[in-house]
């Protein structure tokens, strides 16, 4: 008897979704569940990298593709959510990796240098909390904006003139902390003022000529 | 010389001394005496006066770094440490026995390096021992001091691109914090 | 602290009361700043055990720093007395000792070094 391939192939083709999945509709997915707390687990499976599942509820995911290595550009053939409940065990053998780094590389990279779709125009942000850096791979603009964050309210655009980095950084690390849960959102907070005269040192602040100094 | 004075805080075997000697250009002042306590914290030596080190940005600028000694009954030399101090690196090892407990307690007594100048926690021997989540710190933190925002990282002490990373995120928000009024003195160097 | 050494603590610094009257507190303690024996006084002996560790090694580290060996004793000069420190020959202890100004410097060192000597040799 011969088997024909392509018949056998085409039984077991995953449903129809669209091919053009990536990161961004995995982050909207992800920002949904975690904003309606839906009792759901989140499976993607991604070309070339294997499947990515996420455990909410122990804020956990496990995937073989360590996050120094995230496929910026990555395919994702299938997304779907896996209903759960309190008592029903893990998605998969904990303790996983701990979903915040997940967050962090996917939130910088989702929306390319746009605004995640979740946030509106004229709003400022503050931080609610800081991450822990020592887990996130990082660079010093990230650490200046996100020390602005902590002291005061700011928009996109604000915070980029406060931390002397261009906007699209701006955006991509609102981003990140947003969809990390670590950011307040406001259309009513005031703006915020610099005091002059450290707006003018920016360039010579501590901050700067230790990090030269370290090479960073 | 412009001078900036960091302070390192936290219980016995938080990782202290090994922070120092990561971050230190110079080979560091240390004050270690044999530990006659080993039932009760299982370390050869402890810290009896202070540790000192350096960093040196420029010919006209350092960065001094002091750490105190853990035990309470050195607490005098807490008082003399912290009058110098624009800042603070709090290590508290996941494997104490009540790390929160630690964590709390020397903020408190701590608590005008903050005001002054600003803190950041950091949580050793996670590795060691998991201890709470890092999430538990953050919530005790906003539990006991309403609205500090604290940074609390896992660090591994004896990693110097590590400690960097502490010390550079203290300073960027003892800055970012003068910056924009936060502190309760303003003109803090 | 095995009760013994601090029997011989104890007994030791009453002797060197005995023999010089213008000794007013003394103290020993370990190289980590626990009290181990003391004479009766107005002062915290915790405390005080504390901070004179501490003395003890910030002599070390400066001796240390100026390349000059190891620190032999610490005098606190004041108006009303001196403090004579030293450690105990070949022990983690240090004996830490308070003259009025009947005795000179010199007599005090001389008669704090004569009873560290004498705890090293109760000790062998």
């Amino acid at each position: 008897m011969t088997i024909d391939i392509d018949q056998v192939a085409a039984k077991s083709a995953p449903p129809e979704f669209p091919v053009t999945i990536g990161w961004t509709q995995a982050a909207m997915a992800i920002s949904s569940v975690l904003a309606l707390n839906t009792p759901v687990h989140l499976r993607m499976d991604i070309e070339m990298h294997g499947a990515l599942l996420i455990d909410f509820r122990h804020h956990a995911f496990s995937w073989s593709t360590p996050l120094e290595y995230f496929p910026v550009d990555a395919v994702h053939t299938h997304l779907e959510t896996v209903p759960t409940s309190p008592d029903a065990p893990p998605y998969f053998e904990l303790p996983g990796q701990d979903l915040d780094g997940l967050l962090w590389v996917m939130g910088l990279n989702a929306f390319g240098d746009g605004a995640a779709f979740w946030l509106s125009p004229n709003e400022r942000y503050r931080l609610i909390r800081w991450p822990n850096l020592t887990r996130h791979s990082h660079n010093m603009s990230h650490v200046k904006m996100i020390a602005v964050l902590g002291n005061a309210n700011a928009s996109t655009a604000e915070l980029a003139a406060f931390a002397g980095v261009e906007e699209p950084e701006a955006q991509r690390l609102i981003n990140a902390l947003s969809l990390m849960g670590i950011l307040s959102r406001s259309s009513e907070a005031p703006a915020a003022t610099m005091a002059p005269q450290t707006a003018a040192a920016k360039r010579q602040s501590l901050f700067g000529r230790l990090r030269k100094r370290l090479g960073r | 010389m412009a001078e900036h004075v960091i302070l390192f805080a936290g219980p016995m075997g938080a990782g202290k001394t090994t922070a120092i000697e990561s971050l230190s250009e110079i080979e560091v002042v240390r004050t270690e005496a044999n530990n006659s306590e080993r039932h009760i914290v299982d370390k050869a030596t402890t810290t009896v006066a202070l540790d000192y080190g350096e960093i040196l940005i420029g010919a006209q600028e350092k960065v001094r770094l002091y750490g105190i000694p853990g035990q309470q009954r050195f607490d005098f030399m807490w008082t003399i440490l912290k009058k110098r101090a624009k800042g603070m690196v709090l290590l508290v090892n996941s494997d104490a026995p009540d790390p929160i407990g630690e964590m709390t307690f020397f903020l408190e007594e701590f608590r005008e390096l903050y005001d002054r100048g600003g803190v950041v926690v950091g949580i050793t021997r996670s590795d060691v021992m998991p201890g709470p989540a890092l999430a538990e710190f953050s919530d005790a933190l906003e539990r006991t001091n309403p609205g500090l925002l604290i940074p609390v990282f896992t660090v591994d002490p004896r990693e110097a691109d590590q400690m960097q990373n502490v010390l550079l995120a203290l300073i960027a928000n003892i800055e970012m914090r003068a910056a924009f009024g936060m502190l309760a003195t303003t003109g803090a160097s | 602290m095995k009760p013994a050494v601090v029997d011989a603590a104890s007994t030791l610094l009453a002797e060197m009361k005995d023999a010089a009257s213008s000794l007013t507190y003394a103290a020993l303690l370990t190289d980590d700043g626990f009290d181990v024996a003391r004479l009766p006084g107005q002062t915290d002996g915790a405390r005080f055990a504390g901070m004179a560790s501490s003395m003890q090694a910030l002599g070390d580290a400066v001796t240390h720093e100026l390349k000059i060996g190891t620190s032999e004793y610490i005098i606190i000069a004041s108006g009303r007395g001196h403090v004579v420190q030293l450690r105990v020959p070949g022990k983690e202890l240090v004996l830490s000792a308070l003259f009025d100004n009947d005795a000179t410097v010199g007599h005090a060192l001389a008669t704090a070094r004569s009873f560290a000597q004498k705890m090293a040799d109760l000790l062998k």
